[in-house]
């Protein structure tokens, strides 16, 4: 094998002493945001969605109606909302190796015909009543790298606030013991899906929003709407509530979610204290809410055993023996001789460890986590976090 | 403004590139800007001062005496040149005035992004049914339902002893079939004849080519010329003297999958192209070594792109290594660039390619109306290695492995 002189180098004049140039600043080209738009059929979404489209007409709104499923279809309609006018366009899914390309065929899709017609301002993403936005989310959830033209804004799930009596196939008790409603897994009934045991989509869809939407506030008492409120909140602690009454919603509330790439000091700061209500005892839900906050800092390994325990391996579980299924998962934690403070973001199986800001010096280190899933347990999390962390006085 | 909004609060739009630092970088080489390097983002003019000897490596690239490639590399300075390069090519289309002499011209309105065009193909060609056929061979789509099945699902297979040694059968084949490509591929012969070869030497063996119909792939084999990426269709464009070509052979014997590739010199080739094989290889055989249990999937981009990056090239993203076994393409997902989302760490009994796609260029791809060919978005050549490896209780095992003249490629021949 040769060594470098098999190749010579030739040179230009600029070469020989290349002065250290002058820093320049960078242009950022803007970036689409995506929001993903989930709810049980007949909560609102499609009330929500006009409404959108009218009180927005000054900006490019396109709307994609369902999923990208499986199989081999190769258009996909869209809407475009823009000056009033609603028109259609096409996405072309191109099909060929799927296989080893790292962008979805919806993303392809979605950036050529932005590249061809102009960038939308946002995109908004319909799915159908039954559907499990986690994946989606980790289809629009993409590597910086990939320097895509859109990104995942975040999960808006809109809730009829009768929700417990409109679900469709999940079964509902009402405990005797409270005025609190009870969702129980549907397993016997939809046993084609995951092997770890059904969990009603309608759950799934809660847990992962950013926000969440309780719609028709009209139809309902206050006592019906504090239950729901409870057992939504139980479901995730961790999302902004809005109430509406035929989806009329302040749209800054709906835009500009960066759930994603941002973390919410406030809403954190709100999900570690709403756990804390009246009924809370009574509620046997297999998807909760939970947050640990542990003082100290992480080491690099001891974050790869932190995240392949819950996200990977998935060897915690329950005091029943169940295991953990971690939906969704943020934080904020302190890395031993880091300056800076690190945001974790977890969907499904995906995570993603960024800087973000830098620890105020003399302030104490410590580790924050809002979990969403099934079968988790306060005690068990703060213990696993325990081991992963390191009490250290200092740091450089 | 939003964006000073989101650096307190959100996360950096670039991080700076000095090692070990994770600062939001809000600044570029205006350098890098110029040679169309994509990339060199930097905190601080410190921080880059700190790094520029090992950066400055990225500027200095062995540069063709040829006046018009310099006078090129200048006018990218200038905005609207890449759009009047490419209305160039597509009124040469159009006009029939090409580089190449043929007249098959199956997309006349579309610009290509470098010199190479596409051939006639020849007619699918078929295996005999004695041999054992993947579930996509006879859907009319070539659509693998059993890929379909468990897609989406992340957890990685771990393969029995038996299962293991089906690997090893079918990947010591899928190379021996490589081989026989790799001895027909010479000046003047086209792509569609390696492809027949290739074919005829998977039969031989009791093995069905894989790419065969899988998501309707027309032929046995992918052959990517120059800027091709990956995915090229074998035609009856006969290789040239100064060509660089990847043959990339996949192969399915009683119900194991066995994938490899490598890019051959046809005749005497030029300098960078040199540089840039050596460099892919060099960054397969990297990532190699770092293969053991506990390794994180995603690691093996970050020291891709750091070799890549060293000798001024780029790491290719679309495309990524896969879970290989009986199913083609699976989980785990092997992408080549640094800073993933991959997910998984590897264990003994996962078996999964690394094939890294290195550019001279941008690491930016675009694809042919054919939906396959993937090329680069400015022409410029790119290279591809792959082996289909197994993790072992202490390491890795090469499945795919070159026996002879000790395992090296066949470009060191």
């Amino acid at each position: 094998m040769g060594d470098e002189d098999d190749i010579p180098m030739l040179v230009g004049e600029d070469d020989e002493d290349e002065t250290i140039p002058e820093l320049v600043k960078v242009e950022d080209k803007p970036r689409v945001p995506l929001t993903i738009l989930t709810g049980y059929l007949g909560a609102g979404k499609t009330t929500l969605l006009n409404y959108i489209l009218k009180e927005q007409h000054n900006k490019k709104i396109a709307v994609i109606l369902n999923e990208f499923g499986e199989g081999s279809s190769m258009e996909k309609s869209l809407s475009i909302g823009h000056e009033g006018d609603l028109f259609e366009e096409w996405l072309e899914l191109r099909n060929g190796c799927l296989c080893c390309s790292v962008k979805d065929k919806g993303v392809k899709a979605i950036e050529n015909l932005m590249r061809k017609r102009g960038k939308f301002d946002y995109i908004l993403l319909e799915t159908t009543g039954l559907a499990d936005p986690g994946p989606i989310a980790s289809i629009f959830w993409m590597d910086r790298q990939l320097g895509s033209d859109l990104y995942l804004d975040g999960i808006i799930t809109v809730l009829d606030a009768k929700y417990a009596e409109k679900v469709g196939r999940s079964r509902v008790l009402l405990a005797p013991t409270s005025s609190t409603f009870m969702l129980l897994k549907d397993s016997r009934n939809l046993n084609e899906k995951k092997p770890e045991g059904v969990v009603n989509e309608a759950v799934k869809q809660v847990a992962l929003a950013d926000l969440l939407i309780i719609n028709k506030t009209d139809l309902v008492d206050e006592t019906q709407l504090k239950a729901v409120t409870d057992l939504v909140s139980t479901i995730n602690g961790s999302a902004h509530m809005v109430y509406t009454q035929r989806c009329r919603i302040d749209l800054n509330k709906l835009l500009d979610l960066h759930a994603y790439d941002k973390f919410d000091n406030d809403l954190f700061e709100r999900s570690l204290s709403t756990r804390f209500f009246d009924g809370a005892s009574h509620l046997d839900q297999r998807v909760q809410t939970v947050t640990v906050e542990v003082e100290g800092s992480m080491s690099p390994s001891s974050m790869d055993y932190f995240i392949d325990v819950l996200l990977w391996d998935r060897s915690l579980t329950n005091s029943a023996g169940e295991p953990v299924n971690i939906y969704r998962m943020k934080g904020i934690v302190s890395m031993i001789a880091e300056s800076q403070r690190f945001m974790l973001q977890v969907v499904q199986q995906l995570y993603e460890l960024e800087p973000i800001g830098y620890w105020e010096i003399d302030s104490p280190r410590t580790c924050k986590f809002v979990l969403i899933g099934e079968n988790l347990e306060q005690e068990k999390i703060d213990d696993l976090l325990r081991t992963c962390v390191t009490l250290s006085s200092e740091f450089s | 403004s939003t964006s000073t909004k989101m650096s307190a609060n959100g996360v950096a739009a670039h991080c700076c590139e000095t090692p070990g630092c994770n600062a939001e970088a809000k600044l570029q080489c205006p350098t890098c800007i110029k040679l169309n390097i994509q990339g060199s983002f930097f905190c601080s003019q410190n921080c880059f001062k700190g790094y520029w000897e090992s950066h400055k490596l990225r500027h200095k690239k062995p540069r063709s005496p040829w006046f018009s490639e310099q006078l090129d590399q200048y006018l990218q300075y200038f905005p609207g040149y890449a759009y009047f390069k490419r209305a160039v090519t597509q009124f040469k289309n159009i006009s029939g005035i090409s580089d190449s002499s043929t007249p098959y011209n199956p997309w006349p309105y579309y610009a290509f992004s470098g010199s190479l065009r596409p051939y006639p193909q020849t007619t699918k060609k078929e295996v005999p049914p004695s041999i054992g056929r993947p579930d996509y061979a006879d859907d009319p789509n070539g659509f693998p339902h059993s890929e379909q099945k468990v897609r989406g699902a992340a957890n990685i297979k771990c393969l029995s002893d038996e299962e293991k040694e089906g690997m090893r059968v079918a990947c010591k084949l899928a190379r021996e079939v490589l081989d026989e490509g790799v001895k027909v591929a010479d000046i003047g012969v086209a792509t569609d004849e390696i492809d027949r070869v290739v074919h005829e030497a998977a039969i031989e063996r009791e093995c069905y080519p894989s790419p065969l119909n899988y998501h309707g792939f027309p032929k046995s084999c992918c052959t990517s010329v120059n800027e091709v990426i990956c995915h090229g269709i074998p035609d009856m464009r006969p290789l040239q003297n100064g060509d660089i070509c990847n043959i990339d052979v996949t192969v399915y014997h009683r119900n194991f999958h066995g994938d490899l590739n490598e890019t051959l010199f046809i005749g005497e080739v030029s300098s960078i192209a040199k540089n840039l094989v050596k460099t892919t290889w060099e960054c397969l055989q990297k990532s190699i070594e770092i293969v053991k249990p506990g390794v994180k999937y995603r690691e093996v981009g970050s020291l891709i792109q750091k070799h890549a990056h060293s000798q001024g090239f780029s790491v290719v993203r679309s495309y990524c290594g896969h879970g290989i076994h009986q199913l083609f393409h699976t989980a785990p997902s092997v992408p080549h660039y640094a800073k993933n989302k991959a997910v998984g760490v590897m264990k003994p009994g996962h078996t999964f390619t690394i094939e890294p796609m290195i550019s001279e260029g941008t690491w930016k791809d675009e694809q042919w109306p054919d939906n396959w060919t993937a090329v680069t978005a400015d022409g410029k050549l790119s290279a591809q290695f792959e082996e289909t490896l197994l993790v072992t209780d202490t390491g890795v095992e090469v499945l795919t492995q070159r026996r002879d003249r000790n395992g090296q490629p066949y470009f060191m021949d």
